[in-house]
């Protein structure tokens, strides 16, 4: 507990000092009474630096503390005769004047902000940001964009107008070294613009929902196309047709249910005019659906949106959409084209399967070329030759890293066993036979 | 020559040569052993770990601990005497300052070579058709521009949070100084280790290495994931000494809502990243493990399921983004207040804003997942909680223009960087939202929308806030300051030129161009923009080799500086630049608030130049008493 003494006298104050060598001195500035040099020069006679607290003790009670420095004793002095009245802190300008100001600034602002996010909402809706519509869910998608455009051209003036504005108003003037306005925070602005933004997120993430909502209705009598993704290229199924292609053909105004799923590693599914993307796994159990409904008749491309490594960028397949009619055609001359000939037949699942490693023409890909290969011995990595007669073409299918060519990497996908048909492997055996 | 030799970081780079050598001799000798055939791959993991630790053992991180463990007595960090001039920087030191310097400029070197990277894959961006550049080369490349990038970010913000924080509080140093140097030097061998992956067959994932594809590809992969994995290490130890040290090592009087605003931000910062960084360990070591030892956790066909991975990596990496841009973001509201003249606005609720950020930033991993094959009933809640991000940050954005409103502005060149920062970070913070609804997100994610996004995101919140803290505090490092005129070209080169590039890149991200393509269809017509966007590149490495220049050129010319060059409240500008090797000598007060700037009278700190008085035992002076 410390003890606290009370001197009204230099006498009394030079006793305390002396007895109870305190360690906080409390003098009052105004006391007549007291001959400052003397006090300072008995009180301390090193040079030693103190604390010297400027105070004024109010008749409340209170104690407005106004300046506080490590100084010795001379500084002190020196600082002390620098202290009149006409330095203690003043008011500031009357309340009334100050707040005109201010609102004269924040009107002018407001009123740039309000014509900034006019123009900048015109200029994000006019400079043809997006590709075209070309599909039901684009034009959903494309209103919730238009809601973010709006949003954005809104905060975007609000900052940049208000700091714009602050910058060139508020520079400090050649020579002035003062201060800004002193004003620390506002409670109820804080609120505000807290709570707005919040209420203003939830309702966009409202919308959001439903948004997504719209974008993935359900059409029951949508038709269905197998898509099957793998390193580098796309197939696609339509099983109802029993047709299988690399060119995505799609009846305008008509739902797709596409059933997505990789041979390999991770694709995805993007066609930008169709906006909706969706991720393309390789599992049995990892199947992903995607729903289209194109709406505008044209030739638009599917671009693999997943790092797939290695040719991923070329990864990218036409997409056409015809009319109803000519939609109906193409799989009339698809399904006749049923073709009779087994070569032939490996040659159209060759092109979707394996031409993206393999060559047919001798010149060097990936893969080991498959012209002149049938029938004629090739050499193998661990340095045996063999036969490359029908088995060894079925087995290289089924089971590609029991036997790799010498001179080309093992890196031939393992999963044809589960994904071609038995006719399939027997029309490639006969392509490749075919290719002398 | 050994003189050479017994440079500290010498030491550990040829430590970290034997290691790696040992550890490829341990695996290939088990493998000779069980007669199986000499495969390179697990040989080179154990040796890239050991090498790591073995760096560690030859720079001396761990010399004092072993002492202590032996029985020996250990000199205390701060009695070390570090050897004066530049030589102290390559070797191991305890003093907070030091390696404050070490982070930076470690930092520096990665953001140059991450940057060469993008350079070179953006050279060949310019034309379809590849010219140059292989599909493994090109995918290497991006990958390494990614992740070397995001090590040179984790750096620099220990760089601030190191040199800056116990300055900032009054501290005389770290909570735990041989656990600073520790953590510093996990870095050395973890980025070397990186680099490593490029010689080692590269790798063709990206940054985010996702499975299948990081499973089957070549074995660069591995040395990416070590690096990552120690690199990881080193923001942990580093996040756990600063959230001690601000928890503990406040000066008397500095309570948590009096201590500079920078401070609240490396604690929000901190905490994250020591406690989300261990789910990018984790999932990487499953990978490796998996490519090792067969473990089939993300195979499908083995009954694994590549999405576990993207949780367990965007659990981390979500947050990670935040960690990386809050430290800014406090550097923008610290520097604010001295460059206007006037309080900070609403200082509590930036505070609380930060850490606002950090628990928030947990919960919105989902939205880099939306069109991964994830449920729908995960998509909406994900939406909901990262929309609310905008709340915090906004709170931000607001009061730093509500600081800045009636001030009385100078625009010395770290103020340049404050505002280019809060301008591109704008960008960044709007460009988020149509990435944050889950069906504009189907069209923007994985295309160069989101690339623009991100570098905006990156730039505002770290690289200009960055830069803005160099020409600060350089003075305070060094006791000269940076060139201002070479300062205003380096801000006047770099923010037109960022601007070009992230908003071209955002354009045809809109337009259709996927991200990390190596080639892009002519018929598509980004060749303009491309072109437009690799030269936004080139000025951008132009900028920085003009502030490269003016960094070098200051440390030994630069015009001298010792006092308090910015007029500024802080503490550190209280005492004489260079700082004090133990900062404060004789202590600190804390007096009042630290951004009363106008407050007529008013002072933050006291330091006083010597010791307070001490009374003595008997009276100087016999007073006579009437």
């Amino acid at each position: 507990m410390p003890e606290i003494h009370m001197a009204s006298s230099m006498a009394k104050t030079f006793e305390y000092l002396r007895q109870m060598k305190p360690d906080l001195v409390i003098v009052d500035y105004d006391d007549r009474t007291i001959d400052r040099a003397e006090f300072l020069s008995q009180f301390v006679a090193s040079d030693q630096p103190m604390q010297v607290m400027l105070v004024s003790l109010q008749a409340s009670g209170k104690v407005v503390v106004y300046e506080r420095k490590t100084l010795t004793p001379i500084q002190a002095e020196d600082w002390l005769a620098l202290i009149t009245t006409a330095n203690i802190p003043t008011q500031s300008p009357p309340a009334k004047e100050r707040s005109t100001n201010s609102m004269k600034h924040f009107v002018i602002a407001g009123g740039l902000v309000a014509v900034s996010t006019v123009l900048v909402y015109l200029f994000l809706t006019g400079a043809g940001l997006l590709p075209v519509e070309a599909s039901r869910q684009a034009v959903l998608v494309d209103q919730l964009f238009d809601l973010h455009w709006a949003l954005i051209s809104f905060l975007f003036s609000l900052i940049v107008v208000f700091m714009g504005y602050s910058l060139v108003v508020f520079r400090r003037k050649p020579g002035d070294d003062g201060a800004g306005k002193y004003f620390k925070g506002n409670g109820r602005l804080e609120i505000f613009w807290t709570l707005v933004p919040l209420a203003t997120v939830v309702t966009v993430a409202y919308l959001g929902s439903q948004n997504l909502a719209a974008v993935r209705a359900v059409d029951p009598q949508a038709m269905e196309i197998k898509v099957t993704a793998f390193q580098w290229n796309w197939q696609f199924e339509y099983p109802q047709y029993g047709i299988i292609t690399d060119t995505l053909y799609l009846p305008v105004d008509q739902q797709v249910l596409l059933r997505l799923s990789s041979r390999d590693v991770i694709h995805s599914f993007w066609v930008p005019e169709f906006r909706v993307k969706q991720d393309v796994l390789p599992g049995a159990n990892l199947v992903k659906e995607l729903r289209i409904t194109p709406s505008q008749i044209g030739q638009y491309k599917v671009r693999c949106a997943e790092l797939c490594g290695g040719a991923h960028s070329a990864m990218e397949r036409p997409v056409i959409v015809q009319s109803q009619a000519d939609f109906d055609t193409w799989v009339a001359q698809q399904m006749a084209s049923e073709v009779q000939d087994p070569a032939q037949r490996g040659q159209k699942t060759a092109e979707i399967q394996c031409k993206a490693c393999h060559t047919f023409d001798g010149s060097k890909g990936l893969a080991p070329t498959w012209k002149g290969v049938f029938g004629h011995r090739v050499e193998l990595s661990d340095g045996s030759t063999i036969t490359a007669d029908e088995a060894y073409i079925r087995e290289s299918i089924l089971n590609p890293s029991a036997k790799v060519v010498k001179g080309f990497p093992n890196i031939m996908p393992p999963n044809y066993k589960d994904t071609l048909t038995e006719q399939q492997i027997s029309d490639l055996v006969a392509f490749i036979a075919s290719l002398k | 020559m050994k003189k050479f030799l017994s440079i500290g970081l010498v030491r550990g780079l040829l430590h970290q040569v034997g290691g790696t050598a040992f550890g490829i001799g341990l695996v290939f000798l088990i493998q000779a052993i069980e007669g199986k055939a000499l495969t390179s791959e697990p040989a080179w993991v154990a040796g890239g770990a050991v090498g790591a630790i073995a760096f560690l053992w030859g720079v001396g991180a761990f010399r004092d601990w072993w002492r202590q463990a032996m029985g020996e007595t250990v000199v205390e960090p701060h009695e070390v005497q570090d050897e004066p001039g530049a030589r102290r920087f390559f070797n191991l030191s305890y003093d907070h300052k030091v390696i404050g310097v070490q982070y930076g400029f470690t930092s520096l070197l990665l953001l140059v070579m991450g940057g060469s990277f993008a350079l070179v894959f953006r050279t060949e961006l310019m034309a379809t058709g590849l010219q140059f550049l292989s599909y493994i080369q090109f995918n290497t490349l991006i990958g390494m521009h990614g992740m070397v990038l995001i090590i040179s970010i984790l750096l620099g913000i220990s760089a601030i949070g190191n040199y800056v924080v116990p300055l900032l509080i009054g501290a005389k140093d770290m909570a735990f100084p041989r656990l600073n140097a520790l953590a510093y030097w996990l870095a050395v061998p973890a980025a070397v280790l990186l680099i490593m992956a490029m010689p080692l067959g590269g790798f063709e994932t990206g940054w985010t290495g996702y499975p299948p594809l990081s499973i089957r590809g070549p074995m660069g992969i591995q040395m990416f994931f070590l690096g990552v994995f120690f690199a990881g290490w080193s923001s942990i130890l580093g996040a756990l000494n600063l959230v001690a040290t601000i928890l503990r090592e406040r000066v008397q009087g500095m309570t948590l809502f009096r201590m500079p605003i920078l401070v609240w931000a490396v604690l929000a910062t901190s905490i994250m990243a020591l406690t989300a960084t261990q789910l990018i360990g984790l999932s990487f070591q499953l990978v490796l493990f998996e490519r090792l030892l067969g473990m089939p956790f993300f195979e499908p066909a083995q009954g694994g399921n590549p999405i576990l991975f993207q949780h367990l990596f965007w659990f981390y990496s979500h947050p990670a983004v935040y960690i990386f841009i809050l430290p800014g973001l406090g550097v923008i509201s610290e520097l604010l207040p001295v460059f206007v003249r006037k309080p900070l606005f609403g200082y509590r609720w930036i505070a609380m804003s930060s850490m606002g950020i950090a628990l928030t930033g947990f919960l919105v991993w989902g939205h880099h997942m939306f069109a991964a094959g994830i449920e729908d009933y995960l998509r909406v809640p994900f939406m909901y909680s990262t929309l609310l991000v905008a709340v915090p940050t906004g709170v931000k954005f607001f009061s730093w223009v509500a600081t800045i409103w009636q001030g009385k502005i100078r625009f010395p060149t770290p103020m340049l960087f404050v505002l280019g920062g809060i301008v591109v970070f704008l960008l960044g913070g709007l460009s988020g939202p149509p990435a944050g609804t889950v069906s504009t997100d189907l069209h923007l994610t994985d295309t160069y929308f989101i690339v623009g996004h991100f570098h905006d995101t990156m730039f505002g919140g770290y690289v200009f806030p960055m830069f803005a803290a160099i020409y600060y505090w350089f003075p305070k490092i060094t006791g000269r300051r940076m060139s201002e005129r070479l300062g205003k070209w380096h801000f006047w080169l770099m923010a037109p030129a960022f601007l070009l590039m992230t908003l071209t890149q955002m354009r045809i991200g809109l337009l259709g161009m996927r991200r990390r393509i190596a080639d892009y269809d002519p018929t598509q017509g980004f060749q303009i923009p491309n072109i437009m966007i690799t030269i936004g590149g080139f000025l951008i490495a132009l900028s920085v080799l003009i502030f490269l220049i003016n960094l070098i050129r200051s440390i030994r010319n630069g015009e001298p500086a010792p006092g308090n060059l910015w007029e500024s409240r802080s503490p550190e500008w209280q005492v004489p630049s260079p700082a004090p090797v133990h900062n404060y000598e004789y202590g600190l007060t804390v007096v009042g608030d630290p951004y009363d700037y106008g407050l007529e009278g008013s002072r933050y700190v006291e330091v006083p130049t010597a010791l307070p008085i001490e009374v003595p035992e008997t009276p100087a002076i016999e007073v006579e008493l009437s």
